[in-house]
């Protein structure tokens, strides 16, 4: 996926000038430094230091009286073990891989195949498409998932009534919530419609930065459309795919709101996934120290199922994003 | 003929991807209580601005408005500074500790925010700054900006180092270079990146809620939820909040999306 | 005189000067708190009532947070599923000397366990609210059914309804959603069932019941009866069972009085040809207990003003408010008078039904069960769709409730 990317366009951080490099006069070497200071700064005291009481409130009892008393009672590990004893625990973690997993490639898909098709299309057609994307990030959660449920009501919603109005007479009165599984295939096409337009945009940036000479040379050597999308397109796009797709995996892998407010995790805990777990056991009975455990827990698993990712960003000198 | 067919595929999609806004606002359009019919209502039988004026006319919402624009423009120009700070160096230069903080930076996202919400609140307490503007404004901040120094750094990465150092050959300072060559040519990315905060920003509920105490400091989402009480929820109401609501982002929007053109402008001359 | 006594003769109590009051979106009508924070703010003076009217949407989160801030309001309004965990967490003022100068001997007997921990009070009953059985009097009257007093003749009306209007097919005698849980808790307690026993402070689910499994069984009895087309997976809130009923195409819901209004924003008309009765019980003559929801006032234990807060409470719980809560349409918490709500049909069999009002189990867990994921709207479901049957179905939610509240 990466390895093209040096074939046609110079992607990624090119070293600073040889003679920079051997001077390294004191301004230069402190600079990326300077530059850097507000944005690290912030994030250390604003989610750092936060993030780290998090992982000190896992191994504490901290219900209501303690945290309104402001006392401290360390546990050890009986937060954990309260999570990870739960029999459900490793279903719901599956389910959860699964529904982001889901999630995240009906995005990035979508997303990808949406960029490209505006950018070739005139500019009046793409900027009702472009109006349309942001409408449909523009709406409120509350209006969303309220929306949703509206439309896929299984008496009263458009749905079934346009279904039945084409001569699907089955779908009359259908039920979209009665099994897990499809209500988290609800679930999903509401989260894949509000986050497809970030990606989608995010990718026509990208594509939008690819000079265009490039494909000019392309369309003189007679390419195809598949052979400029392979050759042109594709690898000037490829690490923002790549980053796309990682942060739609952290963002997916967190969704709580849209997940509980269709069906609070039902029918009989079917669409139940981590954020929601954290909800039960933690936040809804006011054991902040279990909700602790579980977000700790999360992390390690997004850590986890992204470490092929990190490794690479790690290891290589120059990784392509 | 073939760009004929992308035009349509393109309305197409505009059209899936607009119904369910669509549904929002023809419900604040129709008549409160009319939102379950057994009727086929792709289009409202009936019309009505009622919905509108009883949301924009609760008490508070301008004071709500005010405070939502301030708190989400304020976070997003600073993560969008202090991420194109951040996006250069980490992209252009080589320096030790780099990898470190991008590391730091994708950490930052896997966060789950909910739980954080506890630890923030206290830290805000100590620090005295509930009940204040700064507080949700520094929240917001924080927690869009790994996100945008990620986006920022990954199309700064896309864009060649050659360009710049062409520049460079013609007589330009590194800053000229990067200013003149770079920066224009990030202009969608800017685009991209900004309305996605302004967006989270906006939205967010939980924080706003809990960090203002008072009323009068609160946010428009919290202004969205009062349509609903135990009385049950007044959904024509809520639907025309929500309009209300998503009005901002798409002005937002169409403000910044100009320089998506002005960005195609640069590349073809530039690059 | 007494008041002006105890409000300022705290010493600090006065300090402040300002009293920090949180009650819900929806529970005090405005012309009762302008009129009560006028009259307390005359016997005060100098010091002023901070009103913040509270959202439903995150009050959790909101109370939670704002009882360890450094600033917690002076009185606040728990819902009865919260109040057991505030109580048993030691956050909220001891209030039990001062029940008798709060109208300790009117209190709602459901609020009050609810607000009540190991033999002390850490919640005052505010208002209360149960359902009915909402009907078209209208639809009635013309099939000649008169209000049923026994679940035999409820059950007869639906037939007649039904047999009435059978000429239009969308027409539902009763709309009943699959997951009405707050009704089947009527139809256990009409059996002599409960959901759960208290042991000291265990609480053991006794779902596995002979009464539990006659409950369902009449459930689905009503379900089956009147043909709802209501979905058996979802509770009444999904959709709105008011706005089903707007729609004029069904003859009775179990609800509580105010959807009659909700219903009134889609037909108007609906109102005035509505009326309600309390829930039947099984023995003719009676109605059935119903669930008492509503909420509690009490004093977080870190406000600075307990004292002044004390004395809002007294006024709250005054003969004059409590008829005002009243007129509201609320079953006032801590005055046996309900005149004032008798006026309307739909408060009247409120009123009757809730001298047999009952309370869910007083555990600090419980708000874990309503606000999560209930089991006993998963068993009705099962139950009603054949998943299960009624053993499988009630040894399966009593082992998930056990779970919950153990």
């Amino acid at each position: 996926m990466t390895a093209t990317v040096d074939a046609v366009a110079p992607v990624g951080p090119v070293p600073p000038a040889p003679s920079a490099v051997r001077r390294r006069p004191f301004g230069e070497r402190a600079l990326p430094y300077l530059l850097l200071a507000p944005a690290v700064l912030a994030l250390l005291v604003m989610l750092g230091w936060p993030a780290l009481q998090v992982v000190l409130i896992s191994f504490r009892k901290l219900d209501l009286g303690e945290l309104v008393r402001g006392e401290v009672v360390w546990t050890g590990f009986d937060n954990y073990a309260e999570v990870l004893a739960d029999p459900e625990f490793w279903s719901i973690t599956l389910r959860t891989v699964l529904f982001t997993a889901g999630c995240v490639a009906g995005t990035v898909l979508a997303g990808l195949g949406i960029a490209v098709l505006m950018r070739h299309i005139g500019p009046k057609v793409r900027i009702v498409l472009q109006i349309a994307l942001v409408l449909a990030w523009a709406v409120p959660i509350l209006a969303a998932t309220t929306v949703f449920q509206w439309i896929f009501d299984q008496q009263y919603g458009i749905l079934n009534k346009t279904l039945v109005l084409l001569g699907f007479e089955s779908f009359a009165g259908h039920s979209w919530f009665s099994t897990g599984a499809s209500t988290l295939v609800v679930i999903g096409l509401l989260i894949v419609w509000q986050a497809v337009p970030f990606i989608a945009f995010t990718l026509y940036a990208g594509l939008l930065a690819v000079p265009r000479d490039l494909y000019e040379a392309a369309g003189m050597d007679g390419a195809s459309g598949t052979q400029t999308f392979r050759a042109v397109t594709w690898p000037s796009i490829a690490p923002l795919v790549t980053m796309s797709t990682f942060l739609s995996v952290l963002w997916d892998f967190k969704v709580f709101a849209q997940v509980w407010a269709i069906r609070e995790g039902g029918p009989d805990g079917g669409s139940t996934t981590l954020p929601v777990l954290q909800y039960l056991k933690g936040i809804a009975s006011s054991h902040f120290g279990v909700a602790a455990a579980v977000a700790v827990v999360m992390t390690l698993v997004l850590v986890v199922f992204t470490a092929q990712y990190l490794r690479m960003l790690l290891r290589s000198g120059r990784e392509e994003l | 003929m073939k760009r004929f067919s992308l035009s349509a595929l393109a309305l197409l999609i505009a059209a899936v991807f607009a119904f369910p806004t669509y549904w929002m606002l023809s419900t604040a359009f129709k008549p409160s209580g009319q939102v379950l019919s057994t009727r086929y209502d792709l289009v409202p039988f009936e019309f009505t601005f009622d919905n509108f004026v009883t949301a924009v006319t609760k008490p508070g919402f301008s004071a709500f408005l005010t405070n939502s624009l301030v708190v989400t423009i304020g976070a997003v120009l600073l993560a969008l500074v202090a991420g194109l700070l951040a996006a250069i160096p980490l992209s252009r230069l080589k320096f030790r500790g780099r990898k470190g903080f991008l590391l730091l930076v994708l950490i930052a996202q896997m966060a789950p925010l909910e739980a954080l919400l506890i630890p923030m609140y206290l830290m805000m307490r100590d620090l005295d700054l509930l009940n204040t503007l700064p507080s949700l404004l520094l929240v917001y901040f924080a927690t869009t900006l790994p996100f945008t120094i990620w986006t920022l750094r990954g199309f700064v990465n896309g864009i060649p180092a050659e360009l710049e150092e062409a520049a460079m050959v013609d007589g330009c300072s590194r800053w000229q270079a990067f200013r003149r060559v770079t920066l224009p040519l990030l202009g969608p990315a800017l685009v991209s990146t900004s309305v996605f905060s302004f967006v989270t920003a906006w939205n967010e509920f939980l924080y706003a809620l809990v960090f203002m105490r008072d009323k009068t400091n609160q946010t428009l989402p919290v202004w969205l939820s009062s349509f609903k009480t135990a009385f049950g929820t007044d959904w024509g109401g809520a639907m025309a909040a929500s309009v209300v609501f998503a009005i901002p982002v798409l002005t937002f929007f169409l403000i910044v999306q100009r320089n998506l053109v002005a960005g195609t402008t640069a590349g073809a001359v530039k690059g | 005189m007494a008041l002006l006594a105890t409000g300022c003769g705290g010493g600090t109590a006065a300090g402040s000067g300002e009293l920090t009051v949180w009650l819900m979106n929806g529970s005090a009508p405005t012309s009762l708190t302008d009129e009560l924070h006028k009259e307390f703010e005359d016997k005060h003076p100098g010091v002023k009532v901070k009103y913040e009217i509270q959202q439903w949407t995150g009050i959790q989160d909101k109370l939670t947070t704002a009882l360890a801030g450094n600033q917690p309001p002076d009185v606040v309004e728990l819902g009865n599923t919260q109040n057991p965990k505030f109580a048993k967490e030691r956050v909220l003022t001891d209030l039990t000397a001062d029940a008798s100068e709060l109208a300790g001997s009117q209190w709602l007997e459901g609020l009050k366990q609810s607000g009540a921990w190991q033999g002390k009070q850490y919640g005052v009953p505010f208002y209360a609210a149960n359902r009915s059985v909402i009907y078209r009097k209208d639809l009635f009257d013309k099939a000649g059914i008169k209000e049923p007093t026994s679940r035999a003749e409820w059950l007869e009306a639906i037939r007649k309804l039904k047999a009435a209007n059978a000429s239009d097919p969308e027409f539902q005698p009763l709309y009943l959603a699959g997951q009405n849980w707050y009704s089947l808790l009527s139809f256990i307690w009409d059996e002599g069932g409960d959901i759960a026993k208290q042991e000291g402070e265990k609480f053991t689910a006794t779902l596995e019941t002979a009464q539990v499994k006659s409950a369902l069984e009449f459930y689905k009895q009503l379900v089956e009866v009147s043909g709802t087309k209501a979905p058996k997976d979802a509770d009444e809130q999904k959709p709105e069972q008011a706005g089903v009923y707007g729609q004029g195409k069904v003859g009775m819901i179990i609800g509580l009085p105010w959807e009659v209004d909700t219903a009134a924003k889609t037909d108007p008309s609906i109102k005035a040809k509505s009326a309600a009765f309390p829930i039947p019980s099984k023995n003719a003559g009676t109605n059935a207990p119903v669930f008492q929801g509503g909420s509690n006032l009490a004093i977080p234990a870190g406000s600075k003003n307990a004292a002044l807060a004390k004395d809002y409470l007294k006024l709250m719980t005054s003969a004059k408010y409590q008829s005002q809560l009243a007129k509201s349409g609320m079953v006032p918490g801590t005055s046996k008078d309900t005149g004032e709500l008798e006026a309307s049909p739909f408060g009247a069999a409120m009123a009757k039904g809730s001298r047999n009002g009952r309370a869910v189990p007083a555990s600090p867990k419980w708000g874990t069960v309503e606000e999560g994921q209930n089991p006993l709207k998963d068993m009705l479901t099962a139950y009603l769709t054949g998943a299960k049957d009624a053993t499988k179905a009630t040894a399966d939610a009593a082992a998930k409730l056990n779970g919950l509240l153990g």
